[in-house]
């Protein structure tokens, strides 16, 4: 009896979940990525020279060729080295974990380092503080290959003038001056250090008036107490701090109100109610783990009778944060003052607060500002007030002034201050030289020498920061810098900041230093190395100490000393062991401050910040500028895990884009791809020209953007390393940036200290900006088609009303009641026998898609990294993808093609399911994929003989192939100009063989290097399993009990999870925590009617609306037939489907 | 009607069967030595930088493995000594010995010696010593009697076949775990009486008292270990392949 399965028909009302615009009007193109499991040409190498069939005939010759030399017919020789002299812990091939922090712009994450042979391997979150809580981001994960990157500086190099040189070759034009004199010379560090000691006098003489130093922010103590030490030798130095995505409005907004050394510390634990302006609050650089966490634990349920947090999100384009918001308001950027103000009113209106009544008393209402929906304000702030002392309203770090004043005032108007935002003592560096006083100092040639520690200013600081006195032109940092007549630079690349320096001094990694630093929330946490620096490399605290004349740079020393004075309790040297083992000081405590809002003060400076802007239209869009998901700010720009990480929102790779709504690309006739141009003329100098400042970026249509708004994720662009921009010409061509190459398009070009975060057309600064489709595409490397698989109840969803209701809305979906009882099989399984049974639970509640864990994955399990072409041939081999769907209310077939502008988000982690019944096990010719006793579907390399067979049978797609050597040859050598870019081409065997050693140092050695032809999926971290299960064998001995205790182990991605979304462990064990996710009421399987038994499940997502909000009826009714149960009395849905003669699954079976 | 064939193709079916038998039997040939796991370095013996003499230091001065190998029963790999460990001893005893010339040297510039590397699993193999020598699989098992080698040659094929022979069936090699180091141990060492009162036996062997035997075979008590020790080798491809 052949037995075909229908998959469930598609229900005829109700959200549809689609995750491309192509997907949903279902373009040939996306029918091509639908029904091949590799897309079209996959198979063949590409490139005009190399044919499969020319291809074939080079091996066929090296093969023949190798015959005759009979190599490698005996074993080589292979040699064991054991160490001399014993080394302390060591014990070869078993891992040493060491506590450290990352430090971060926004408080240091604190991490556990596995080292194995004195390599560091893999990042963990420390477990044992709460600003981890063993969670880690991407950022974290990836950091690690940051260490191994062969592209990162490995030299002094001292910039020295070469006149003979230039004597020789003075025929040449005059403007090739400036390049070709100055060179490059590699020095050592001791050469280095002698200059320094001929410096230091000179500095004295005059107390450092010539002396500078411009650092980015690292919240270090001891850096801290450097600076202060130097302050007391040079008394007339500078101390600039800047961060191109760190804003100094919260820190000014909260001294102003709340006093000197005020930080706010959201405590998301403690509230109900959470409204996010322009806040991406959940990504966890941008806020941190902790907040993150805390959110989560407020979010999850695990029963209907559970309460859960509400979350309003108003924003303009899609960010992790909007993505989990029960209710979201798409407003462009710059009418977030607008839409602050309106709240404030309302809020001020009904709690007569007289803080908040005097921050807005001043203020009046913007003209030409946009309209906002009354009733979504009016809603939103009763149910703020409802929960008073248990709401939280957080603004972005990048809203100004006046937008963060307003939002502390609404927070103290609602009792917020002291119990869900804490005022926090956080004495550092508090008010350091902004990057625009710095510049006026160089301008004016006050600055000598200058110290830039970490940074790349020249690629990332504000453009025009002053104006030359004489010419009037606005200067860039470039310019500003070669006024300089020392520049000396730490940088961990070689980069175009380097290029106009004196001095380019090798930067240590944080791996590689001794060092302290603070969390968000004001922790001390310890930095201790987990491996001498690779390459000589110098920290921003050695540098310091340097300069101080310190003997001792690389000890920890320093930090001893930092540390000693914050009175450890006991003995010194106990209390120094206890922070390197623990990773952090709990001794140090946490000083809150009485909530006292100063409404005064606050209601004099928002009275002189208040500016009008005016609503942006068609003609005359916003730029609005922010941080990117990938790359950060530009540093993570060598990182090739997280430039080939998809983007959590736009599942771009490689690249970055500008984001525009669909009714926008509409109005601009563009589509995704196109070239579109962005002119921004400013008011101009003194001398009153205007500044032209443009941009050629490709667009790219990103649903659940603000209309008339366009985005750009910063940090693309950027230039390093060994083929970076040493030796460097200069700043030339900065308005004119070339565009289409690789690494993205360079937003900071647009960007400048008077609007670092958004530009709009106000007619005082900005006169215009002006958008405009230009001639020419480019290509984008997406991995949002790959991999689709049709709505089938992939993703389920309800509001929690409607699982009060129905607690079991997630069985009643998408045909998994069509399962027929069970037939009689043709295959035989394996027994499930062993004690211990593998699962899985995701909880799509909590997750909020931020990809840690697939970076997580990449470092676990040596994934290699295949390059932006390879990506857009669908051939990324993550073995972890993290689905995006956007789900709309409308009905599927009468919007067809066209973009809802208002979807929802939703994220769904996508790994192998491991099927009890794998349908890709039995396709298999070679059984080099099988089942195993403890429920695996286990995958042996070593018999693959790449037929793809598995892959092609796989009803979730996650398997991957390795269709090239990707982990020993490089992906090209020769460059092949294509129709858009100039790409790398792989020349197969004819490629040189071999990595580079220094990313083989970060090699798991617990996972199989793969190569090419060989077959790979998610293995569930067999390697941890199989770790596991031989430490519970020592453990027993002679002994029975060789179970692994309950829930010791986890496999990366749930380790790596800052949201404890993934929960992995012994199914069999009904008290293990997989168990007890399983057995929730929210569980669902996927593709259950397949029969596919997988062991993988997930839990529905919950949305909280607001019933009185007018847009509640578009939130989280995902699941299709719970929606259509749920609006079925009422609905036009349910009556518009039965017309069309086309009825939901449940009365068609 | 003309010839169909041409005269010269008369031979051919005989040349084609020639030229395939040839085939054939190279390509058996090739595949017996090559591909099957008869295919092992049994018997590679190399010469090493210094010439430890395992008989030397087990059998004469009675050493245990671990003096040497001191991680074999908490790691994956079983090391070898560093030259410290070397030092120990050969500071005092054959201080001034041509023989030990690399150790000295490596103690003096810090630089290894090298070893040369026998027993060579493939990379894709995942053997962890630990796990097999702390539940009563004896180094012996592996490696032959290392304690009478001169110079210490590769004992058995480690292969595939081989590791599954005793995967399958470990009660031909389980001894009590006291036993593990010592490479002499046989079966026949073993007193049947105090071995049942501490292990017992097997419940398919409740019928016979083996306590009152002579002797007892390397089966009984391998049999008797595995059921006490809840042994349970894998034989999943994810037991050594990661």
């Amino acid at each position: 009896m052949k037995r075909i399965l229908e998959h469930p028909p598609q229900p005829a009302t109700g959200r549809r979940y689609w995750r491309s615009v192509n997907e949903l009007s279902d373009t040939p193109e996306f029918r091509g990525w639908l029904e091949r499991e590799f897309p079209s040409g996959a198979a063949q190498l590409t490139g005009d020279e190399w044919s499969r069939r020319g291809f074939l005939k080079l091996m066929g010759a090296s093969v023949a060729l190798a015959g005759f030399g009979l190599t490698s017919c005996r074993r080589p020789e292979a040699h064991l080295l054991p160490f001399s002299k014993s080394v302390e812990w060591a014990i070869p091939g078993k891992p040493l974990y060491y506590a450290t922090a990352m430090p971060r712009r926004t408080g240091a994450l604190p991490l556990v380092v596995s080292t194995v042979d004195g390599r560091p391997i893999k990042v963990e979150g420390n477990p044992l503080h709460p600003a981890s809580g063993g969670g880690t981001d991407a950022y974290a994960q990836a950091s690690i290959l940051d260490l191994y990157d062969p592209a990162r500086s490995k030299r002094f190099i001292e910039k020295v003038e070469k006149k003979d040189e230039h004597k020789r070759k003075s025929s040449g034009p005059p403007a090739a001056k400036n390049s070709s004199r100055w060179v490059g010379e590699t020095r050592d560090a001791a050469a280095f250090q002698k200059y320094l000691e001929q410096l230091r006098p000179q500095l004295a003489a005059d107390g450092g008036a010539g002396l500078a130093f411009l650092v980015e922010e690292t919240l270090s103590p001891t850096r801290d107490r450097l600076r202060r030490e130097l302050e007391r030798v040079y008394p007339r130095m500078r101390w600039c701090r800047y961060e191109p995505l760190l804003s100094d409005a919260q820190n000014y907004s909260s001294e102003m109100t709340f006093g000197a050394n005020s930080k706010l510390v959201p405590r998301f634990d403690r509230a109900d109610v959470v409204l996010a302006l322009d806040s991406d609050f959940l990504d966890p650089n941008e806020g941190d783990v902790a907040s993150v966490r805390a959110f989560s634990a407020r979010r999850r349920v695990t029963s209907a009778k559970d309460t859960m947090n509400r979350l309003y999100v108003v924003e303009n384009h899609y960010t992790l944060t909007g993505g989990m918001a029960d209710h979201r308001l798409r407003i462009p950027a710059s009418q977030v003052p607008a839409f602050t103000y309106a709240l404030a009113q309302k809020i001020s209106a009904a709690t007569s607060d007289a803080g908040l009544g005097s921050v807005i008393a001043t203020l009046t209402p913007q003209q030409g500002a946009m309209q906002f929906d009354d009733a979504w304000i009016a809603e939103c702030a009763k149910d703020l007030i409802a929960k008073s002392g248990a709401s939280i309203v957080i603004a972005g770090r990048h809203q100004p002034v006046i937008v963060q004043l307003m939002v502390y005032g609404i927070n103290s108007a609602l009792k917020n201050i002291g119990t869900t935002m804490l005022v926090r003592d956080f004495p550092l560096e508090s008010r350091p030289f902004s990057i625009l006083q710095l510049a006026a100092e160089i301008n004016a040639g006050r600055v000598k020498q200058l110290f830039i520690l970490g940074g790349d200013p020249v690629y990332n600081a504000p453009r025009g920061l002053v104006e030359d006195a004489e010419t009037k032109q606005s200067l860039d940092w470039a310019d500003l810098q070669k006024k300089v007549p020392e520049v000396v630079r730490l940088g961990y690349f070689e980069d175009a900041t380097s290029a106009l320096a004196k001095w380019h001094v090798p930067g240590a990694h944080y791996l590689e230093s001794w060092g302290d630093a603070l969390t968000a929330e004001g922790a001390y946490l310890a930095i201790q190395p987990m491996i001498l620096p690779l390459f000589g490399g110098v920290s921003d605290v050695q540098m310091l100490s340097l300069l101080l004349g310190r003997p001792h740079g690389e000890g920890p020393e320093t930090v001893q000393e930092t540390f000693q004075a914050t009175n450890p309790p006991g003995d010194g040297g106990s209390a120094w062991a206890q922070l390197l083992r623990d990773g952090f000081a709990s001794h140090v405590p946490l000083r809150d401050k009485a909530p006292a809002f100063n409404g005064n003060n606050a209601g004099g400076i928002a009275q002189t910040q208040w500016t009008p802007i005016p609503a942006p239209t068609p003609d005359s869009p916003e730029i609005v500028l922010v941080g990117d998901y990938s790359v950060d700010d530009g540093r993570y720009v060598n990182n090739g895990w997280l430039q080939e990480m998809p983007d959590p929102v736009t599942k771009l790779t490689w690249d970055n884009a500008a984001l525009i709504s669909p009714a926008y690309a509409r109005h601009l006739k563009v589509s995704t791809g196109d070239m579109i141009e962005i002119t921004v003329t400013e008011a101009g100098n003194s001398a009153g020209q205007p500044i032209v400042r443009q941009l050629r970026i490709a667009a790219m249509i990103a649903p659940g953007h603000a209309d008339n708004s366009v985005t750009i994720p910063l940090g693309y662009g950027r230039a390093v390393g060994a083929e970076g921009p040493l030796p460097y010409a200069g700043a030339e061509g900065a308005q004119q940036p070339p565009s289409g190459e690789t690494t993205g398009f360079n937003g900071y070009y647009l960007r400048t200290a008077a609007h670092p975060h958004f530009i709009v057309a106000d007619g005082r600064t900005v006169k215009s900006v002006e958008v405009k489709k230009v001639a020419g595409s480019y290509a984008f490397a997406t991995t949002q088609e790959h991999w689709s698989i049709e709505g089938r109840g992939m993703v389920r969803e309800a509001t929690i009303e409607r699982y009060r209701t129905n607690n079991e809305f997630v069985t009643e979906i998408a045909g998994d009641d069509e399962l027929p009882s069970q037939l009689p099989t043709l295959y035989s399984h394996p027994p499930l026998n062993a004690p211990q049974q593998w699962g899985m639970a995701v909880d799509l509640n909590v997750c909020t898609g931020c990809s840690a864990c697939v970076m997580a994955c990449q470092a676990e399990n040596n994934i290699p990294v295949v390059g932006k072409l390879q990506v857009s041939h669908g051939r990324a081999m993550h073995w972890m993808r993290i689905d995006r769907y956007f789900a709309d209310e409308k009905d599927y077939n009468q919007d067809r093609g066209e973009i809802p502008e208002q979807p929802e988000m939703v994220h769904q982690p996508m790994m192998c399911q491991h099927c009890e019944n794998a349908p890709c096990e039995t396709v298999c010719p070679v059984n080099a994929t099988v089942h195993s006793e403890d429920g695996l579907n286990v995958m042996a390399y070593n018999r693959c003989i790449g037929t793809r067979y598995c892959a092609n049978n796989c009803p979730f797609k996650v398997r991957r192939f390795n269709f090239f050597d990707y982990n020993q040859r490089p992906v090209g050598k020769k460059k092949i100009a294509g129709p858009i870019n100039v790409y790398e081409e792989y020349l197969g065997p004819l490629t040189k063989k071999g990595a580079p050693d220094l990313t083989r140092l970060q090699k798991n050695p617990n996972v199989t290097v793969r190569m090419r032809g060989v077959m790979e999926k998610c293995t569930y971290c067999v390697q941890r399993i199989e770790e596991a299960k031989i430490a519970a064998h020592v453990k027993a001995g002679a002994s029975a009990n060789t179970l692994i205790p309950r829930d010791s182990f986890t496999s990366a991605c749930a380790q790596a999870c800052p949201m404890d979304a993934i929960v992995f462990g012994d199914v069999r064990d009904p008290e293990s925590r997989v168990s007890q996710m399983k057995k929730q009421d929210r569980n669902y399987r996927l593709l259950e009617y397949l029969n596919v038994n997988t062991r993988t499940s997930y839990l529905a997502r919950i949305r909280n609306p607001n019933p009185r909000m007018p847009d509640a009826h578009l939130v989280g009714i995902a699941s299709p037939i719970a929606h259509h149960a749920a609006n079925g009395a009422n609905g036009p849905h349910d009556a518009e489907g039965h017309d069309k003669g086309v009825l939901n699954p449940h009365e068609n079976h | 009607m003309a010839n169909f064939f041409p005269r010269w193709s008369n031979w051919l079916p005989l040349k084609i069967l020639i030229i395939l038998l040839t085939i054939v039997t190279g390509v058996t040939a090739a595949t017996w030595y090559y591909v099957t796991p008869k295919y092992t370095r049994v018997g590679y013996a190399p010469i090493q930088p210094v010439l430890f003499p395992h008989s030397l230091h087990v059998s004469q001065l009675g050493m245990d493995c671990r003096y040497c190998h001191s991680f074999v029963d908490v790691a994956a790999h079983s090391n070898l000594p560093n030259t410290q460990t070397c030092m120990a001893c050969h500071t005092q005893v054959q201080a001034n010995s041509p023989k030990l010339e690399p150790v000295r040297a490596s103690w003096k510039t810090g630089m290894p010696i090298e070893w040369v590397q026998i027993h060579r699993t493939p990379d894709y193999v995942y053997y962890n010593h630990a796990a097999h020598v702390n539940r009563g699989i004896s180094c012996a098992s592996c490696h032959g009697k290392v304690n009478e080698m001169d110079v210490v040659y590769h004992a058995k094929p480690h292969s595939m076949a081989w590791c599954l022979e005793c995967h399958r069936a470990p009660e031909n090699h389980l001894r009590p775990v006291d036993q593990v180091y010592n490479l002499n141990w046989e079966p026949k060492d073993v007193n049947p009486a105090e071995f049942v009162a501490q292990y017992g036996q097997p419940a398919d062997a409740q019928g016979e008292d083996w306590s009152k035997k002579q002797k007892l075979t390397q089966q009984e008590i391998g049999r008797t270990l595995k059921e006490r020790w809840n042994v349970q080798p894998p034989l999943n491809c994810q037991g050594c392949h990661r």
